[in-house]
């Protein structure tokens, strides 16, 4: 599916490690991947199954209809459920999913799937018993205007008209609202697809009348010969929608990445976010996903998940060329802001772009690679010996394994100290290549500093909460650096698919007159210091550093920041300050200030699952 | 007291007529199934022979209808069968999964009333299904369970229950905790098993101690302590030990930014019989936890913040909010020698609480041992 001729294989490890474990899910009911996938229509000639993918040996699934017991009481062998005697439902066995799906014929299906016509243009579901039904009917004639007239002998007339037709994708009945929701929208675009190509060259009706065809023909070999075949396994090689339908099936179970071209010519192109942002055994929901890309900040870097040149091949021919921009200059030690005047491009599509890739699983949001960034072991790496990563890590980087390196992160690491030659046949620029392996497969996170004014409690009442306690963030709005904001996604296409607003960055409050201790400055400390209570006021006066003017305005000016959730980096961005100036003044006022770390909330969302 | 936020628009019953097809012959409220809707989906709810007895829930033109087909062959019915479906419905928007329970116990009483008296067939008898499905709209909908008697033999009992999500593994390390007070809880409604253990749940004993001390099987624990981690009455956290390493999580500001958890953390950690911690003491402490602090390097650092705080319930209470979490350490065999055998324990997978749990060893031993072991690597996560 994807050609890389790098080293940098994310797409083919992903697709071994689903090798290996593709048994499991079709056993254990993989709730992100369909169980069936169903082609229907309803015409002239009635109501029809044109397809269906996995197909059953024919032996399966006529067993369980023929043990039709009609009697409550008796034991259900089907296999669906057993009741007991409160008439509540258990299952005794848990079906895989093949069994769910085959239990129902052909015929039935036909009659469930193909709805009538005013269930068109809408969202379908249906749910029996353990198997949800979701699809896209549409309508390809009104129905009033097939007038199939006896007498009227004009060829026209006498062949079979098709409706309406329905893709329809089965799904455990207990997937995921937005898993159901995905594959609804992938039925709807193929619908499109296949609406579009009927009315221009009769696309369906074709394909429709080869599947057909061949179904009679098994049909008429079954009884003559008397062994039981499956005509979808004949269909197959014969029909392209078929092979079509087959594909993304296989792709939504696998790497959740669909790319089809109907008949040759329209492209349907489509992503399960599920299936590609799974981080530590669990999908990320695209909610929490679009919420997290909403607030990523220019400072924030873009780090693809696949070399340069494998996500280039990826791209179809008529991509945008910022786009191709973007990729060429993209780089991890680079922030968005950088990135934009890199590639001449505004930050508004930079932003666009970005959150494409991330949608699309071929990017993730970081903080910009540098010397005193601080990376920990992320809870959710696997850190065992036998994973597929050991063994990807072990091949990329020859003579070093994967849980050595692992087990320097156990503490927390500044890149400069990891870079420390104690191994002089490492060379500095293969460890920065292994942090930035390391971080694209998340097995790592980056720890910020957290700062936090809490003022020691007042001698008269200590330990009450009264209201003056109560820290600054309550009684402070704060403000903080806003980004792009309203990225709408709706599933994006192509990156023309997203609007967004123009940006609108507050100026940061260095606007204050610099330097000297004038009255005017003075006045605006005092301003900003009127927010606290007398009492925190008074204990910050009494620090030995608030004696000087400029320390003291500087943290003032900072005040707002001091509520545990503006990082170091946030903070030296906005402010334009360095790491040195910060730390001296987190040290000078420290008996009022608390400091912490822990990974950014923004972003961890891409190095850890949401509980 | 109502239970879910599931709201029933409307309860009916359709059947096979012989000569008019399939039609609804009563609904509560009147006239809430247009003609159009039922058109489209009636052949969801009369359904083909392989759908019945299949709870079917189909979503149309703004409704969801719930339903279960009852087909009762016999000689005796005009067409030698009789068809009918009691079903619910409800918008469209509404999660469903637990009314299903109740669209399949109600298809089963009828079945049985059926057989045993011809409660339907009987052109007399089916009338008291109307008066019988109003009640059941207007008790369900205001108190979520009905209790209707049907005839002098046959009761219809009827609760909506909520779905909750499958609860975690319940491993031998993992140490339940109350995540309200005990006492609310009337131990009688709980089954023997979960009452015999009830007591040993202290939020440091660990399933396998509670098993020991309490003298139940292991895997009855499991099992009861999963059933009460369903109902969310108990959560999971990890074994204590002075030498435990935690970190603070994003969460931690939590504790600065919400009040209320403001008051229940103070509340909860304060040392018994002292006056109530300060904020900024206890955050000093969560803050003090970082990798490489063992909790009894925390004692010694913050000894003066700690003179009201109870440091075991602090770390208690801060896993149970997720303020901090464990770093467990997680041992791994790194050698490039073919002879030696691979490793079992030492792979990765399983932590230092799992393979102290398993084998019996301490933790001081575990360590002794593996210090030893040039070949083995330690990992911190």
């Amino acid at each position: 599916m994807y050609i890389h001729s790098s080293s940098f294989d994310l797409q083919g490890e992903r697709k071994s490690m689903y090798k290996q474990s593709e048994n499991s899910f079709f056993k254990c009911g993989e709730k992100t991947s369909p169980i069936s996938v169903i082609l229907v229509t309803s015409g002239s000639r009635g109501n029809k199954l044109l397809f269906r993918y996995p197909f059953q040996r024919v032996a399966d699934c006529t067993s369980s209809l023929t043990t039709k017991q009609r009697s409550p009481y008796a034991l259900n062998t089907t296999g669906d459920v057993l009741e007991d005697p409160d008439g509540d439902s258990r299952e005794q066995t848990p079906l895989t999913d093949q069994q769910l799906v085959a239990g129902f014929s052909d015929i039935i299906l036909a009659t469930i799937l193909a709805t009538k016509s005013d269930m068109c243009g809408k969202k379908f579901e249906l749910k029996i018993d353990n198997v949800r039904f979701v699809g896209h009917p549409t309508l390809l004639q009104h129905p009033h205007t097939i007038q199939v007239s006896k007498t009227d002998p004009s060829p026209k007339r006498e062949m079979p008209t098709m409706i309406l037709f329905s893709v329809v994708f089965a799904l455990r009945a207990n997937a995921d609202p937005s898993v159901i929701s995905c594959m609804h929208n992938l039925s709807r675009r193929i619908a499109i697809a296949l609406q579009h190509e009927e009315r221009r060259c009769q696309y369906l009706t074709r394909e429709a009348k080869l599947m057909l065809a061949v179904q009679d023909e098994v049909t008429n070999m079954t009884e003559t010969d008397g062994s039981p075949q499956s005509p979808f396994r004949q269909i197959l090689p014969k029909c392209k929608l078929a092979r079509d339908l087959k594909e993304a099936y296989d792709s939504l179970c696998t790497t959740g990445v669909v790319r089809l071209h109907i008949n040759n010519w329209l492209e349907v192109s489509f992503c399960l976010p599920h299936k590609i942002h799974r981080v530590g055994g669990n999908h990320v929901p695209p909610e929490a996903l679009e919420r997290s890309l909403k607030a990523i900040r220019p400072y924030h870097a873009l780090l693809l998940l696949d070399s340069e040149k494998a996500l280039l091949a990826q791209l179809p021919l008529d991509c945008s060329p910022a786009l191709v921009r973007l990729i060429k200059t993209c780089s991890a030690v680079k922030n968005l802001q950088q990135l934009a005047q890199d590639a001449d491009l505004n930050l508004l599509q930079i932003f666009q772009i970005a959150a494409h890739l991330v949608y699309w699983g071929k990017a993730i949001i970081v903080y910009p690679l540098c010397e005193n960034n601080v990376y920990m072991l992320s809870p959710h790496a696997n850190i065992s010996l036998y994973s597929p990563l050991a063994e990807a890590f072990g091949q990329q980087f020859p003579g070093h394994d994967l849980p050595s390196m692992l087990a320097k992160f156990s503490l927390p690491l500044s890149l400069s100290e990891f870079r420390n030659p104690l191994d002089a046949s490492v060379q500095e620029a293969q460890l920065i290549q292994m942090v930035v392996w390391m971080l694209q497969r998340r097995l790592l996170i980056q720890l910020h500093t957290y700062v936090c004014l809490l003022v020691p409690p007042s001698e008269e009442e200590p330990g009450l909460l009264r209201d003056e306690e109560l820290p600054l963030v309550a009684r402070v709005g704060g403000r903080s650096l806003s980004t792009p904001s309203a990225l709408s996604f709706g599933s994006p296409t192509s990156s023309d698919d997203m609007t967004l607003t123009s940006p609108s960055m507050e100026n940061s409050s260095a606007e204050l007159l610099p330097g000297g201790d004038s009255p005017l400055n003075r006045r605006m400390t005092e301003t900003l210091l009127a927010s606290l209570t007398e009492h925190e006021r008074q204990v910050i006066l009494n620090i030995p550093a608030a004696q000087s003017p400029e320390d003291l305005r500087m943290f003032a000016r900072l005040l707002h920041y001091f509520r545990g959730h503006h990082h170091l980096e946030e903070i030296m961005y906005n402010e334009n300050m360095r790491r040195s100036q910060l730390k001296t003044l987190f040290d000078k006022f420290r008996s009022v200030l608390v400091v912490t770390n822990h990974e950014d909330p923004v972003i961890s969302l891409f190095q850890s699952p949401l509980e | 007291r109502g239970s879910s936020c599931i709201r029933i628009e409307c309860i009916f019953f359709s059947e096979f007529h012989p000569t008019l097809g399939p039609k609804i012959t009563y609904q509560v409220p009147e006239e809430y199934i247009s003609r159009e809707l039922f058109d489209t989906v009636q052949v969801y709810i009369i359904t083909k022979p392989e759908l019945q007895n299949k709870l079917i829930t189909v979503t149309a033109m703004g409704k969801k209808l719930i339903g279960c087909p009852v087909c009762i062959e016999h000689k005796k019915y005009s067409r030698n069968a009789l068809l009918f479906n009691l079903g619910l419905v409800c918008d469209a928007r509404t999660k469903t999964c637990a009314l299903e329970p109740i669209v399949k116990k109600l298809s089963g009483y009828l079945t049985t009333l059926e057989l045993e008296s011809g409660f339907i067939s009987n052109e007399e008898s089916k009338q008291k299904l109307l008066p019988i499905m109003s009640t059941l709209l207007e008790e369900l909908n205001a108190t979520g369970a009905c209790t209707l008697p049907i005839d002098e033999s046959n009761t219809i009992n009827l609760k909506l229950i909520e779905q909750r999500r499958d609860p975690l593994i319940v491993q031998e390390y993992d140490v339940p905790v109350f995540t309200q007070c005990k006492d609310h809880f009337i131990k009688s409604q709980w089954d023997l098993t979960t009452q015999q253990i009830l007591a040993y749940i202290d939020g440091f004993r660990h399933i396998q101690k509670i098993s020991a001390e309490a003298d139940v099987e292991l895997n009855l624990v499991r099992i009861a302590v999963q059933n009460l981690l369903y109902y969310g009455v108990v959560t999971l956290v990890s074994i204590f030990q002075y030498s435990n390493v935690y970190c603070t999580t994003p969460t931690v500001q939590s504790l600065i930014d919400d009040r209320s958890i403001q008051e229940e953390c103070l509340n909860y950690v304060t040392k018994k019989g002292q006056k109530r911690a300060c904020l900024r003491d206890v955050f000093q402490l969560y803050c003090g936890l970082t990798p490489g602090t063992t909790v009894r390097d925390l004692c010694s650092r913050y000894s003066q913040q700690l003179q009201r705080v109870d440091e075991r319930r602090l770390i208690q209470y801060g896993l149970m909010k997720a303020l901090i979490r464990r770093l467990q350490k997680y041992p791994v065999k790194v050698t490039r020698d073919e002879r030696s055998r691979p490793p079992r324990l030492y792979t990765g997978c399983h932590s230092y609480d799992e393979i102290c749990c398993k084998t019996g060893m301490s933790y001081k031993e575990l360590d002794e041992r593996l210090e030893n072991d040039p070949n083995i690597i330690v990992c911190w996560k």
